[in-house]
């Protein structure tokens, strides 16, 4: 068969996307997988040892920060999950209330412009014991409050998850806004007729109509929670102490700070691991939507 | 059509003849909106906080910032803090403000936004436009590796570009911007082109035939949407990143929100909070910028991944 | 020039056979309608002959090449499509100028080409306009206009005139036609309107379940449909098949169906039919003679009573209850009036207009 272009340019020029994704992807996270069962320290060691092959896991497990990392992970995530709770309210009052849409739609998700880095500053400001909210709030009489979380090992964590839901519940209006407004207006219209009240026909019909969005939103928080790492180093630098610490800044402290790479590549590789639970229902969810996509259209 | 459109300009136009046999009170506001609208301003409230107290911060001086009233207005008003976090501020041994790191902010982004905007379209076309049989199984790969956490490909990463030698070079930075927003913007842009009617790209083929003409002549001109969205989202996620720029910036090659981190993280005796606060505006207001000018794309831009995903 | 060859052609998507050893050769300057209802795979072979497609098995020639495996540029033909497929963003004449895109020629002809096609469809004015500020009719003769230009000799169609109205697409049919006489021109044609497969080919192509039912001229599938698909799909309203049984006593053959007996004495059998063959009997509604008068060289005579009536302008059909189902008959609309509901109506059918196929394979006898 003669030689067609047709074929063959448009392998030509997916080379490069092809390449980059063999080599900084796959290649190196196989390159990862395999560094986090090796004894490697400070550069690489490519000596296999099978007696052996676990110990940085057994390390990682009994290391404190990686409890704590862990611990916090599940917090954030429990904690990130109001700023979808959130979101979903801020939408449904928005879509409810067309008055003032563009205005409120625009401050709420002006926080998503800024980095986190900037957002962690802003709010570390705010947590300052001696002169942010707490100081202003005790000024005016409030003195039982108290607002210096970021400094107690307890309350931390609650800041920083303070700061992630006001900086991401506009992105999650944003996708119930635009998953409320896929919704055939004839429902409201029905509803309306039929006089089913605001809390029911929410509950029992808007809620269950949306369950893509939420289940999407969801499993972008839960990824989105697994990479958090700007916004503690912006906010606490990972104290007082190891309190705020998360499997992304541990990974990170572990090859920067104890230039012990085998280690850092055993904890990225738990993190890929989390990752790819929660990715999973999000396969299974695409192929789910596609199947009920299919059966719509026959 | 246009009969119906001459009606209703008719409907709108001819003024009542006399006055209603049955007037209706014009309609009020209910209390629910009444409710709704309290509720969302409150919110509203919250979300403007923070923008409020960084503002008012900046512009104080430090005595005004030590009596601790955080919500009052600036009084003196003074913009010395904006000067000092611009040209001065401190970040670990370096004294040069913020202004490096916008340079270098700048600097990354023009070529790594080239660069992947020019990669993902063209990946993004050949895959939606063109029969290759192994797309399928290469979309999955790549819908996969956008999610995957940096830390897992960090290492070699970082190996990898030492051996290129652009390790700590701005433009080591603006390459690896460019391989991790692939597999993303890939998918978004084969998401955009697989629109593209079918029969579009038929009459293309008997036309042409060529890959690179059909791409420039056809499909680039039909992009401009697209080409938007992507371009406000990888300017305001190249502008915010941290992490790759601390990863593979080296001294005097950092991007601005490294530099930011820098200046307010590692301040020894007291914190210049006004400046730290100035810092944190001069890192935020180009993207705030762009938010609030082209604010329709930059939504279309954050929630086109999640919705086709 | 052209002479279009499709030997043995297989197309299978998966488990999916859409074409099943397929042969058609299309002569020089022929104007072939693949004529089919929707998924019989027309459009699937129209596109393997574009190289939209790439066959399964089989051999594609045009003139003396092999273009099996060409790709569509290269196979020295032009398409025009259903939606038109005009490039948005693109005057027209821009439109016009990329359809030469793969060809190597001056940009002094590719002028003169683009000006000789505007004239010819009548566009000149339109010349640097989007797509978008056309209507549909002008839409329609741009996408002409960009196979036009390539001075090709086979032109492919797929469902040109499905997007226009009623009125435009009588235009564009004369048009096509007009200009399939000046180009001499050899063109394949995709349609389920029968009427456009009729009114412009020279051949059809009948296809159903990926096989090509009957091939002929136009006249030759409304007169002698080769089976049962073709008789039921070619006329409007459709010929009425009626099951019935061979009655071959004595030289006379006659047909059986519910209580009328039709004399096949002259009737063109290929074979002579077995005494009790189980057969179809084919009547067109426009065959029939008018009510109350007996022809002279009738087959049988009807005599049922009008179930209901339809008129439509300068046509009429009467229904009328036959067994346990309808027959249709064209009546005058002048004297369709007379008929009520519950008439019984004498109708008779001509001896030489009878079609009877085979009940079981569905073959012409």
């Amino acid at each position: 068969m003669a030689l067609r272009w047709s074929r063959v340019s448009p392998q030509l020029a997916l080379t490069p996307a092809l390449a980059i994704t063999l080599v900084a992807f796959i290649g190196a996270i196989a390159w990862t997988i395999f560094m986090s069962f090796t004894r490697s320290r400070r550069f690489p060691e490519y000596f296999f040892d099978p007696a052996e092959w676990s110990r940085q896991y057994e390390r990682l497990f009994k290391d404190d920060g990686w409890a704590i990392a862990l611990k916090n992970l599940l917090v954030l995530g429990v904690g990130s999950f109001l700023a979808i709770v959130f979101g979903f309210i801020l939408a449904a009052m928005i879509d409810r209330e067309k008055r003032g849409e563009g205005f409120f739609r625009t401050i709420f998700l002006y926080p998503l412009a800024v980095s986190l880095i900037v957002t962690g500053v802003a709010w570390r400001w705010m947590f300052n014991p001696s002169f942010g909210l707490q100081n202003a709030l005790h000024s005016i009489g409030l003195t039982w409050v108290n607002f210096d979380w970021l400094s107690r090992a307890d309350t931390a964590m609650y800041g920083i998850i303070l700061a992630t839901v006001w900086q991401g519940a506009g992105f999650y209006m944003a996708l119930m806004l635009s998953g409320l407004k896929s919704i055939n207006s004839e429902i409201w219209n029905a509803a309306r007729l039929d006089g089913v009240s605001f809390w029911r026909l929410y509950i029992e019909i808007i809620i269950p109509m949306m369950k893509f969005t939420f289940l999407t939103c969801a499993i972008l928080m839960s990824l989105g929670v697994v990479k958090a790492y700007d916004i503690v180093v912006a906010m606490t630098n990972g104290g007082p102490g190891q309190a705020t610490w998360v499997p992304a800044y541990f990974t990170i402290n572990a090859y920067w700070v104890k230039s012990n790479l085998g280690y850092a590549s055993a904890a990225a590789v738990i993190m890929l691991a989390i990752t790819g639970l929660i990715f999973l229902p999000l396969v299974l969810l695409t192929a789910w939507r596609e199947r009920a996509r299919e059966a719509r259209a026959t | 059509m246009s009969v119906a459109d001459v009606s209703l300009r008719r409907a709108g136009e001819v003024p009542v003849e006399r006055a209603p046999r049955f007037p209706r009170k014009p309609k009020g506001i209910s209390g629910r909106s009444i409710a709704i609208i309290v509720f969302l301003t409150i919110c509203a409230a919250f979300f403007c906080v923070p923008l409020y107290i960084i503002i008012t911060t900046s512009f104080k001086t430090m005595e005004q910032v030590r009596e601790g009233a955080i919500f009052s207005l600036p009084a003196p008003f003074t913009l010395d803090a904006w000067w000092s976090a611009w040209d001065t501020a401190c970040s670990g041994i370096r004294c040069d403000g913020l202004k490096v790191g916008f340079w270098n902010s700048m600097a990354i982004l023009f070529p790594s936004l080239i660069l992947s905007i020019a990669l993902s379209s063209v990946t993004g076309y050949a895959l939606a436009l063109w029969n290759v049989r192994w797309a399928n199984t290469f979309l999955f790969v790549l819908f996969i590796c956008a999610f995957v956490p940096f830390q897992i490909i960090m290492i070699p990463l970082i190996i990898l570009s030492s051996g290129l030698k652009v390790y700590g070079t701005i433009w080591g930075i603006a390459i690896v911007h460019a391989v991790l927003a692939m597999p993303f913007l890939t998918l978004v842009f084969r998401n955009y082109y697989k629109g593209i009617p079918q029969e579009i790209m038929s009459a293309a083929m008997m036309d042409s035939g060529s890959f690179w003409r059909v791409f420039v002549e056809i499909i680039l001109p039909m992009s401009g949407n697209i080409l938007i969205v992507v371009l406000i989202l990888q300017i305001t996620s190249i502008w915010n990143d941290f992490l790759l720029g601390l990863t593979f910036g080296g001294l005097g090659t950092q991007p601005m929100s490294v530099v930011l981190a820098n200046v307010v993280i590692t301040t020894t005796g007291e914190a210049a909070y006004n400046e730290n606060m100035a810092a944190a505006l001069l890192t935020a207001i180009p993207p705030l910028f762009i938010y609030f000018v082209l604010g329709k794309f930059f939504v279309q831009g954050i929630t086109a991944g999640a919705i086709k995903g | 020039m052209p002479r279009v060859q499709f030997e043995d052609i297989i197309k299978t998507y998966g488990r999916v056979t859409v074409l099943k050893n397929l042969d058609l050769e299309i002569d020089d300057g022929e104007f072939l309608v693949l004529l089919g209802p929707s998924g019989c795979g027309k459009t699937t072979l129209l596109n393997l002959l574009a190289g939209l497609l790439d066959v399964t098995a089989g051999r594609i020639t045009i003139g003396e090449r092999d273009v099996t495996d060409l790709d569509p540029k290269d196979r020295g033909l032009a398409m025009v499509f259903q939606s038109y497929a005009l490039y948005p963003t693109k005057t027209v004449r821009g439109n016009l100028k990329f359809g030469l895109a793969s060809q190597k020629i001056d940009g002094a002809e590719v002028d003169r080409r683009i000006a000789w096609a505007a004239r010819m469809l009548q566009i000149e004015p339109l010349l640097d306009r989007k797509p978008a500020q056309l209507s549909g009719g002008q839409r329609q003769r741009v996408a002409i206009g960009r196979a036009l230009v390539k001075k090709v000799g086979l032109f492919l169609f797929d469902e040109p005139l499905s997007n226009l109205d009623a009125k435009l697409r009588t235009e564009m049919r004369l048009e096509i036609k007009k200009l399939h006489d000046e180009l001499k021109s050899t063109i394949v044609y995709v349609t389920h309107d029968q009427i456009e497969a009729m009114t412009m080919a020279t051949k059809i192509a009948v296809m159903d379940g990926g096989v090509i039912q009957q091939f002929g001229t136009p006249d030759e599938i409304y007169s002698r449909p080769r089976n049962l698909f073709v008789a039921g799909f070619i006329g409007s309203p459709a010929m009425n098949l009626r099951a019935g049984k061979i009655t071959n006593g004595g030289g006379t053959v006659t047909a059986a169906l519910d209580g009328v007996t039709l004399d096949l004495g002259r009737y063109g059998f290929a074979s002579q039919p077995a005494d009790g063959q189980p057969i179809v009997v084919g009547l067109r509604p426009e065959h029939f003679g008018a009510p109350g008068q007996a022809l002279a060289d009738a087959a049988g005579t009807f005599s049922l009573p009008v179930q209901y009536t339809e008129k439509t302008g300068g046509d009429a059909t009467g229904y009328l209850k036959f067994g346990d189902g309808l027959i249709a008959a064209r009546i005058d609309p002048e004297q369709i009036g007379r008929f009520r509901q519950g008439d019984t109506v004498d109708v008779s059918f001509p001896q030489g207009k009878v079609h009877v196929f085979d009940a079981v394979s569905g073959a012409r006898l």
